[in-house]
Order: C-alpha cells, then structure tokens, then sequence
C-alpha cells in the first residue's frame, strides 16, 4: 500500500516546524521509492482534507503540546484515537477538524484514507508561540527517533 | 514508545478563553476576550532581504496566508518605489478574488453559515458543515469542496503553489499565464459566479425567509453603532486589492480616506493590561474605553464594514445584491454585526465576478509582468483587505533592502475591540441577577464568530483546535461557573 508522508506545521515558529524535519529526512531515506510520498504543509481541517485525496494509508508527523509530556516525548496514535471535536466547531479558527473534514470528503464521495489508517507520529514541543527556524534542544534530540518511528511503519514493522 | 490519548479539556494553552465578571447584583461587569499571540515576528524578520517578506509573512498565520502574501507584495513594491506593470497588478488581483472565493465560501458554510441554516438553538453537535450537509443535501457539500477546489487551483497557476503562494517580488511576479491557462481560469470564475448565487439564494430562502432569523439579525444583541473601515477605488467601490482606505462614520458620512502609508496618522493603538492584542482606534476621535457612538474611536473593519464604508460594488450583480441589502435591512450604514454574513456572500459574488472580469482583460497574458526596480530601497507600507479586515503591512529597510523593523496591523487585530465588546453585550442580555441562560455559550460564539476573526496562528500543533472556555466570576473574582464548547 503507498503511503504519504506529511510533515505539519509552520516551519518558522519553532517547534512547531518539527514535522517539516523530520519529513524532510524521510524524503532522503525514502528518495526513490514508489511506495512513499512525502510533502510539508501548513495545512488543517478542509485544505488537509483535500491533500489527503486518494490516499490508503497517511503518516502526519506534528509537533504535539499537551503540557503534560516531556519536552521531546515520541508518540504514536491514529486519527482514530483523536477525540471527536466533531461538536466543537467553534474550537477551530477558520476551519474544521481533520476528523470533521474527513467525513465531510467521505460524504462527498473522496476517496479517503480510514481514520484508522491515518497514523500520526507527534513530538511533544516547548515553543510553538515563538517566530524562529530553531528547534528546542530537546525537539531537535528526537528527531532521529521520530525519523526511526515513520520508517518503521514505512517498513510495516509497527 | 507509548500510546496516548489526548484530552483537550486538560489543554490548557491556545484555549479561547473569555472572562466575565460579575456586580454585587450579579449582572455582568466586564468581560475579557483573551486568545494566545504569536511572539517575536519583528525580531524574526529584521536582518532578512526584505523580498524574502511576501514568503515569511504567508506562514505568519494559517488561515490567510495568500492575504498576508499580497500585503507583503505591496509594502515590498513601495519599499522599493517601483510601479508595477498593470498585467502583474491584475494577475495578483486575480489570484487575490479566487483566495476571496475559497475563503469566503469556508466560512459560510463552515462556521457561520451553520448558525443559521441548523438554527441557533440546534445543538452544538449539528451546528456544522455536516449538520448543513444532512439538512440541505448532498450537493452544497460537493459545491462547496468544488468552489474551495477552483480556487486553490488559481492560486496556484498564478501564485505558484497551492495556499502559500511564492511569485510576487518587487516589481511584479516571476511568471505570467498563458492562454490555455486564461481559458481554464475564467472557466472556473465562471462557475464561481453561479455557486454565489446559488449561495446567495439559499441565504434569502432559508434566512431571509424566517421571520425569527431577520428578527435575530436585527435584534440589539449585536448591535453597535461603530466607526466602518475598507479599501475603495476611485469610484468608491468596495476593493480588496488596492486604493484607498476609506471610514465612515456611525452616521454613515464620510470620516477620513487615506492613503496606506498614511496610517499612522489615522490608527493608534491602545493597550489593555489583559491581553496582547492591542485595540486600534482612530486617534483623531479618540479612545474612550470599550464603548461605541461617534465620540469613540473604535472601528470594525469586516465585509459589513467594507460594504459600509463604500458607495456601492464595482460589477453588477453583486452591486443588485448590495442595493437589496441596504433596502431589506432599512437604511445605511447596518450597526447589527449578524450582518456581516450576508455582506460576505455579496463579496462572494463579487470576487467572483471580477475574477471573470480580470481573467479576460486583454493583458492579463501580456509577457510584461515585472519591472526591475531601480531606485534605492527604503521604507513602505502595503494594504489589502483581507477577508476578515484590512490588512497592513509596513517595513523599513536599510540601503540595501535588509529589513530594519516591522509593523503589522492585521484583520482580527482591528475588530479586538468590537468583538469585545459584542460579547459583554451578547453575555449582558443572557446573564441576569445571577442567573445564566443556558444559551450563553451559543449566543457568545456567534457574537465573535461573524467576526471570522483568525486565531489560526494558534492552532497547528495537535491537537490543532482551539476549545472556548467561559469563566463566569462573581464580584469578588471567584469562578461561579465554567462553561466549555467541547464535547468531553
């Protein structure tokens, strides 16, 4: 099954561009392979939606801040495991949730990967209120463990 | 590697949160609108070639990126004092109405569109593009992702890439169109034209068509009798690309028209010790607190106030639709913010019109789409509307066009202070004596929500939402209530 790699975020406010890096190591790893797409978006909700178009089976890398985690924590969920902010559509700026944008697509008739086939790979941040291009020392030590993360699914191992 | 769920209720960052405040009679006092602000964008920028702006300032926010593109453009142009070619003029605006199109439509349909179409006091649950979905049928949804579709692929045929476009630099744009592309661009402006109608129709039927929503959108609520800020050409129709920034007064007359690089002559900014959002106001009138009539320097600047701030549309189906406006809601300017929704469907089919317009001007294919700049670079402002307020960017740079300093004024930033104050009054009505109506948090939300202000900065990191938290506090600061709009 192909996969698209998608790192989100916004590349200039610190942390917050994680996803970007780590994508952009799985683009050199996986330079080639018929198997992998992978692209770095500032996308949410509907225009995510749309990107996500004719895709079996996506990989969203983001920064994640809960607070809660230490600076750096990997996780891994699927878009499944998300609570359903479906109700809440005023907690988006402009927009929908992905989930809510999913099932708009669907209704409509788009071909679109199953929740459960949307696989994210987050990092817990420090920064994501702060214009800059560097990450936190700690966001930056695990990128190679995110970039481990992403090509182990790639690879079918998780 | 673990596995986690993520509850937003402990999400305390990025929450919308709103403060109200309580008298010893339990009414309301004061309210406090307080959202999250991306920090240290000036320091970001200065030290950078100041052509890298039109591509920094398009990831300042996630929502309006192609707005902040075209400011950044503008202010670049003047830094270096060059006139652009008209063909580059017209090809950014034609980018610029399909960005209008797509963003306008997201927002009906998406946001504000559901308060109306599922009804006020549908559950929360339902009051969404879904809920519209079930209710209207299948194919305004297919319409909707269609139109959000044709515009996406004119920003990129003229801008480059999808959403953040990369062409404009000083002087021009890097790339003209050709004419197959002319053809399929003003073949989609043309379908445009009819999803605005189409929407505009289901706006009369299903809202001008219920006694009790017209009794909504002119009831006190939302009402305030403000100072209306928006860009108009030569003739005084409403632009969103270029001209002059116009205002007017609660009376409806003309207050000032300046040009851009004007503004500091116009707009101060007051500070609260509450918020970082700063609260412009017109500084000849002056800021007298969180009040509206002519004696206070507070403006809105939306599609109502752009509609209120002009003579009329510059192309003739959205000009009908303004005239009919004007003549259903009794008389100009409008003061009752639920209106705004109406007036964006009229720029809808504005944008889409002109966007037909320009993709069959004569030189939109012309080759002369950049000129070289030549003179020195030094300091220059830029403004568009952009869909939720005028935009303004202004940069200084030295000799060699490396950025000194910043300054923005962004479209949210010009409605703090009406949204504000659209929620105390939205909570004054709905808390009495104590007692508060189960449809506050409802009431608050479409308050702030014709705003479409843009919190989008906030919102990229998982779990990418933004939930509104209300805390009701009594006289003496102690929380009473705490009210969410989020399913736990």
């Amino acid at each position: 099954m192909k996969t698209l790699v998608i790192g989100l975020g916004n590349p200039i406010l610190g942390d917050d561009g994680v996803g970007w890096r780590v994508a952009e190591e799985i683009a050199l790893q996986t330079a080639g392979s018929p198997q992998v797409e992978v692209d770095c978006v500032s996308l949410g909700g509907l225009s995510l939606m749309e990107r996500l178009t004719d895709s079996e089976r996506v990989v969203l890398i983001d920064s994640l801040f809960t607070g809660e985690k230490p600076v750096g924590t990997v996780s891994q969920f699927t878009l499944a495991d998300l609570p359903d902010l479906t109700a809440g559509h005023s907690a988006s700026a402009h927009d929908t949730s992905l989930r809510n944008a999913l099932n708009v697509g669907r209704s409509m008739g788009i071909a679109l990967p199953e929740d459960g086939n949307v696989i994210i790979v987050a990092i817990e941040a420090e920064n994501v209120y702060d214009f800059s291009q560097e990450l936190s020392p700690a966001v930056a030590a695990s990128v190679p463990q995110a970039v481990k993360a992403v090509m182990e699914l790639l690879a079918g191992q998780n | 590697m673990e596995r986690i769920t993520i509850d937003p209720i402990t999400r305390l960052e990025g929450h919308g949160k709103i403060e109200i405040f309580l008298n010893d009679e339990g009414d309301v006092a004061n309210t406090y609108f307080q959202i999250p602000e991306l920090r240290g964008f000036e320091r970001f920028c200065v030290g950078r070639p100041v052509e890298e702006m039109p591509l920094l300032t398009n990831r300042i926010c996630g929502v309006c990126p192609e707005a902040h593109h075209m400011a950044a453009a503008k202010a670049v142009d003047a830094v270096y004092h060059v006139d652009i070619p008209s063909t580059a003029a017209k090809l950014r605006e034609l980018l610029y109405m399909a960005f209008y199109c797509t963003d306008h439509t997201t927002h009906f349909y998406a946001l504000g569109g559901p308060d109306f179409i599922m009804g006020p006091d549908a559950p929360v649950a339902e009051r969404n593009i879904l809920g519209v979905i079930h209710k209207v049928g299948l194919e305004i949804g297919g319409k909707v992702i269609q139109m959000r579709k044709y515009g996406h692929n004119v920003v990129e045929i003229i801008g480059g890439r999808k959403v953040h476009p990369c062409t404009s630099i000083p002087g021009g744009l890097t790339k003209g169109i050709t004419e197959e592309q002319r053809l399929e661009i003003e073949k989609m402006g043309r379908w445009a034209i009819e999803f605005a109608q189409f929407s505009l129709k289901a706006f009369n039927d299903i809202v001008l068509g219920n006694p009790a929503y017209v009794d909504l959108i002119l009831g006190d609520v939302y009402t305030h009798k403000t100072y209306y800020m928006g860009l108009v050409d030569a003739n005084n129709k409403v632009n969103f690309y270029d001209g002059l920034v116009r205002v007017v007064g609660p009376d409806g007359k003309e207050f000032v028209k300046y040009a851009p690089k004007d503004y500091t002559d116009i707009i101060a900014e007051h500070v609260e010790p509450w918020t970082y959002l700063k609260f412009p106001y017109l500084k000849k009138v002056g800021w007298k607190g969180l009040v509206d009539g002519p004696d206070s320097g507070i403006y809105m600047a939306t599609p109502l106030s752009r509609l209120n701030a002009a003579d009329g549309m510059a192309t003739p189906l959205a000009q009908a639709e303004y005239e009919k406006f004007y003549a259903t809601l009794k008389g100009k300017p409008v003061h009752q913010r639920l209106a705004i929704h109406w007036a964006r469907l009229i720029e809808l089919l504005y944008a889409a019109e002109h966007w037909v317009e320009l993709a069959t001007d004569p030189e939109i294919t012309s080759p002369n789409f950049h000129a070289i700049p030549t003179e020195k670079p030094t300091e220059g402002v830029g403004i568009v509307e952009a869909p939720r307020g005028t935009l303004t960017h202004h940069y200084w740079t030295d000799e060699r066009g490396v950025v000194t300093k910043v300054n923005l004024v962004v479209g949210t930033t010009n409605n703090n202070a009406p949204i504000t104050m659209s929620i105390k009054k939205a909570a004054s009505s709905l808390i009495k004596k104590g007692n508060v109506n189960q449809g506050l948090l409802n009431m608050v939300e479409m308050a702030f929500r014709a705003y479409d202000p843009c919190f989008g900065c906030a919102t990229h990191s998982l779990p990418g939402q933004m939930p509104l938290e209300v805390t009701i506090r009594d006289a003496d600061g102690n929380p009473v209530q705490v009210l969410k709009q989020f399913t736990e």
